[in-house]
């Protein structure tokens, strides 16, 4: 392989590099940009011995406070959110490669994401879950009742490569409870967690002595099991299958953590759809469709439009489209693989074919870029959210969008809206009843704050084990 | 003209060029075919397509093209293989004589392919050159042991028309050795594989991949050895399994279970949306056409970019289109979901995609929802 070359791993600490065989992999997501990863071939062994010294380094983290670990954390993540800095900028080289997203993309993911990695927001996430941050510290009285909140021994996390940022966003939690973390990120997030860890070694070595950072292949069956034999906390992020393996192979001792398949919406009131606003809210709109290519469970995939508004559903399908012409000059879509233009192609084919027999309406970037609008009066098969592909579906009332929730059972997650005024928390009373977890504008939906109720939970929460003394 | 009027001259030029076909087909592979024959052949095709099938023609005027406006075959619209699901695309007047079905997947609810076949002669003549030059280029009859239902049991199955009609042709006896289902009748596997080593004439064993992991990791069951001079046809890959294991370990396993060197295993490519197929030459050009799939003459293949659908370079990866003549009677310019890349017109497959799922947590919306309600 020719080209740039990354060291795609942190082993912690002691680790001697010197003992393992080192492999090149393709990290331009076979985009042919010339970049290859370099991370070690792993053992069941040398997994154990990694965890053995993630272990031994617990004492030193366990011992210092959840303010003091917060600002460490604040203070490496805020380097990547500093233009100046070398690991932002080694950051943004080694993105758009490794996650398959343009160069603005990547800025525009990092800024998003880093926006939540200071000392002030780390601060705020622990006193959004806390009432008394001291419970992470030791015994606590917290309204009469003595308990301390204890985080796990060892906290493995699996995560996916789809959205770039998340990795770091979750080895950050686990480690603000003071769990020696192994992280093992998705080839398309392998970089920032990488980064994050190295420059937290610069920083805080007795902090950074309680991470590693590794990358397997997804299916090593051995691997997967040495590692998660020792956890107490296991947190998974992908699809509904892999959640499942990792579930069936954690021991039952251990708490999994699934961020399974979700699925995203949105809808339109009509207070948003006079001619005067919708050309804003149709922006919004693409935004939150177009960040990450749509490769986020945040992403909206369907979004409902009340027809009682100034701008019927078909109309406003025609100026989102625009609307995504638009963002895709100053936020092009990443490189398409062949695979996924497979996938692009047949929707977009199937939809065409529909709107030839006047069952939709069809607008796409054509040859030059990957967004596809679709608008439909009824669910039309073939459905995929690759490429910044984006479904428009009438809706007579707001109140009729909890009937279509229905069918999403387990998987939904975000609702988008907007011109929904004074309805909103009735509406959203009742779609929170159907499972969806968060409710949020638009403009805010691709990048929710550090203390998001993650999927129905409080991150941090999810992780800790709480102990109350009883005395006579 | 009147409804009828149109209905007879749809009927008129199919039939025509059907017959056409047929008999070009029926000179076999080695019939020398220019770009001019097939362009023709491809642009009366088309014409023929876009007058009989309505709902092709909507989609070929909403891109701007007709019979008139396309310079070369290239230029005329490809329908999504996925498109067989949704739409009935039938381009001749009258009853279909068949209609063949995609496999189901195992999210069982999907709606399967509908290939609505007007002529059946046109798909045998199509099909038999290919088979006779990839597995029987010595032309001597032989016995057929099919992993693959009989086409009695699976109507829908157009893998089973094919080997039943092949096997009219050139089988001495053809053992069906698996149900509708696919469950494998061991103990008529087990007396036949004692017949055939008694009289240790060469066979033909054919079967999806699935059907021979299924043979081969049952505790008991026997594939070989089977005699020299044996051969074997491997289709399918494993569209939906939830299993899978990689080419190459399956033909290891094959070769050690029958005794037939794995360069003797050919491996077929096709699709319910396309009534042609293409094989690897292995046993015409040996092993270093493992991996090559050659299409006949009438079967042209391309490799498009994902974004712009233009060709890429030869031997660079790229969405896989056919333009197949033997389609007539349906749409034959087909855009599948596979992906790989051609060389001198041969094709190269880099990955089956199963409905290639979105990276990451993210899901396609409509695909859950019709989960849930395959669940009720």
């Amino acid at each position: 392989m020719t080209g740039r070359r990354f060291e795609a791993f942190v082993l912690g600490p002691g680790a001697s590099t010197g003992e393992l065989t080192m492999l090149e992999i393709d990290g331009a997501a076979g985009s042919g940009q010339g970049l290859s990863l370099v991370v070690p071939e792993l053992s069941p062994d040398s997994v154990r011995g990694l965890i053995r010294r993630l272990q031994e380094g617990a004492d030193a983290l366990v011992c210092r406070s959840v303010s003091d670990i917060t600002e460490v954390l604040g203070r490496v993540g805020e380097r990547f959110g500093d233009e100046a800095d070398e690991v932002r900028r080694e950051a943004l080289a080694l993105l758009p490669a490794t996650a398959g997203v343009s160069d603005a993309m990547a800025r525009a993911i990092l800024d998003g994401m880093a926006a939540d990695w200071t000392h002030k927001r780390l601060r705020a996430l622990v006193a959004a879950e806390f009432e008394d941050p001291a419970a992470l510290d030791g015994i606590t009285a917290i309204r009469g009742r003595e308990v301390m909140a204890v985080g796990p021994r060892l906290c493995v996390q699996i995560v996916s490569g789809s959205v770039p940022g998340v990795g770091v966003s979750a080895l950050i939690r686990s480690l603000i409870v003071k769990a020696p973390t192994l992280l093992k990120p998705g080839l398309g997030d392998v970089v920032l967690p990488v980064l994050f860890a190295r420059a937290l070694r610069a920083e805080d070595e007795g902090i950074a002595n309680a991470l590693a950072v590794v990358y397997w292949p997804g299916g090593s069956t051995a691997l997967e099991a040495a590692a998660l034999a020792e956890a107490d906390v296991v947190t998974v992020y992908g699809s509904d299958d892999t959640v499942a393996s990792v579930r069936a192979a954690a021991p039952p001792t251990a708490r999994v953590v699934g961020y399974h398949h979700r699925v995203s919406l949105g809808v339109i009131g009509r207070e948003a759809l006079a001619s005067e606003t919708v050309g804003d809210v149709a922006a919004h709109v693409a935004r939150s469709v177009g960040m990450f290519d749509q490769r986020g469970c945040v992403c909206p995939q369907v979004i409902y439009v009340e027809r009682s508004g100034a701008t019927e559903p078909v109309g406003f399908a025609e100026v989102l489209a625009e609307a995504l012409a638009e963002l895709e000059t100053r936020l092009p879509s990443g490189p398409l693989s062949p695979e996924e233009g497979a996938v692009l192609q047949q929707m977009r084919g199937n939809a065409e074919l529909m709107a030839a027999t006047g069952r939709a309406t069809v607008f796409h970037g054509g040859d030059e870029a990957s967004w596809s609008v679709i608008s439909e009066t009824d669910a039309l098969p073939g459905a995929s959210c690759l490429g910044r592909s984006v479904r428009v579906r009438p809706l007579r009332d707001a109140t009729d969008l909890a009937g279509e929730l229905g069918r999403l059972q387990g998987h939904l997650q975000t609702v988008a809206y907007a011109g929904l005024g004074e309805r909103l928390s009735a509406l959203a009373a009742d779609w929170a009843r159907m499972g969806v977890s968060r409710v949020a504008p638009f403009w805010d939906v691709s990048f929710p704050p550090p203390w998001w109720l993650h999927d129905g939970r409080g991150p941090l929460q999810e992780l800790v084990r709480w102990v109350e003394i009883d005395r006579p | 003209m009147s409804a009828d009027e149109n209905d007879a001259s749809t009927s008129v030029t199919f039939t025509k060029l059907a017959k056409e076909l047929e008999g070009r087909f029926r000179r076999g592979l080695s019939d020398a075919w220019s770009e001019d024959d097939f362009e023709e052949l491809a642009r009366g095709v088309f014409r023929h397509q876009f007058e009989a099938c309505a709902t092709y023609q909507a989609y070929c005027r909403k891109r701007g093209v007709t019979p008139e406006s396309v310079a070369t075959w290239e230029d005329i619209p490809a329908v999504p293989a996925t498109a067989f699901k949704y739409f009935d695309f039938v381009s001749a007047h009258g009853d279909v004589e068949a209609t063949f079905l995609t496999s189901g997947t195992t999210r069982g609810e999907e709606q399967r392919g509908r290939h609505h076949v007007p002529r059946l002669d046109l798909y045998r003549a199509s099909l038999m050159p290919p088979f006779e030059a990839a597995l029987l280029p010595e032309r001597r009859p032989l016995r057929f042991l099919s992993l693959v239902p009989d086409p009695k049991t699976v109507p829908e199955s157009s893998l089973s028309f094919m080997v039943g009609a092949a096997a009219e042709t050139w089988a001495t006896e053809t053992h069906w050795l698996v149900d509708e289902a696919g469950n494998v009748d061991a103990a008529a596997l087990g007396d036949v594989l004692d017949l055939i080593a008694a009289s240790g004439e060469p066979v033909l064993l054919l079967g999806t991949a699935l059907a021979f992991v299924h043979v081969l990791e049952s505790d008991g069951n026997r594939l070989g050895p089977l005699p020299e001079g044996s051969r074997i046809m491997e289709t399918g890959g494993f569209k939906g399994a939830r299993r899978t294991v990689s080419r190459e370990r399956l033909y290891d396993q094959i070769a050690q279970a029958t005794g037939v060197p794995s360069e003797r295993v050919v491996n077929e490519y096709g699709m319910t949306e396309l009534l042609s197929q293409l094989y690897e030459p292995v046993l015409a050009e040996g092993s270093e056409s493992v991996g090559v799939h050659v299409p006949p003459p009438w079967l042209r293949v391309r490799a498009l970019d994902p974004l712009t659908l233009r060709p890429v370079a030869a031997g660079q990866d790229g969405i896989l289109a056919y333009f197949d003549l033997a389609n007539l009677g349906s749409i034959s310019h087909i855009l599948t979901e596979d992906v790989g890349s051609v060389v001198n017109g041969r094709m190269r497959l880099r990955g089956r995609a199963s409905g290639a799922e979105p990276r990451g947590c993210s899901r396609a919306m409509d695909d859950l929802m019709t989960a849930a309600e395959g669940h009720r």
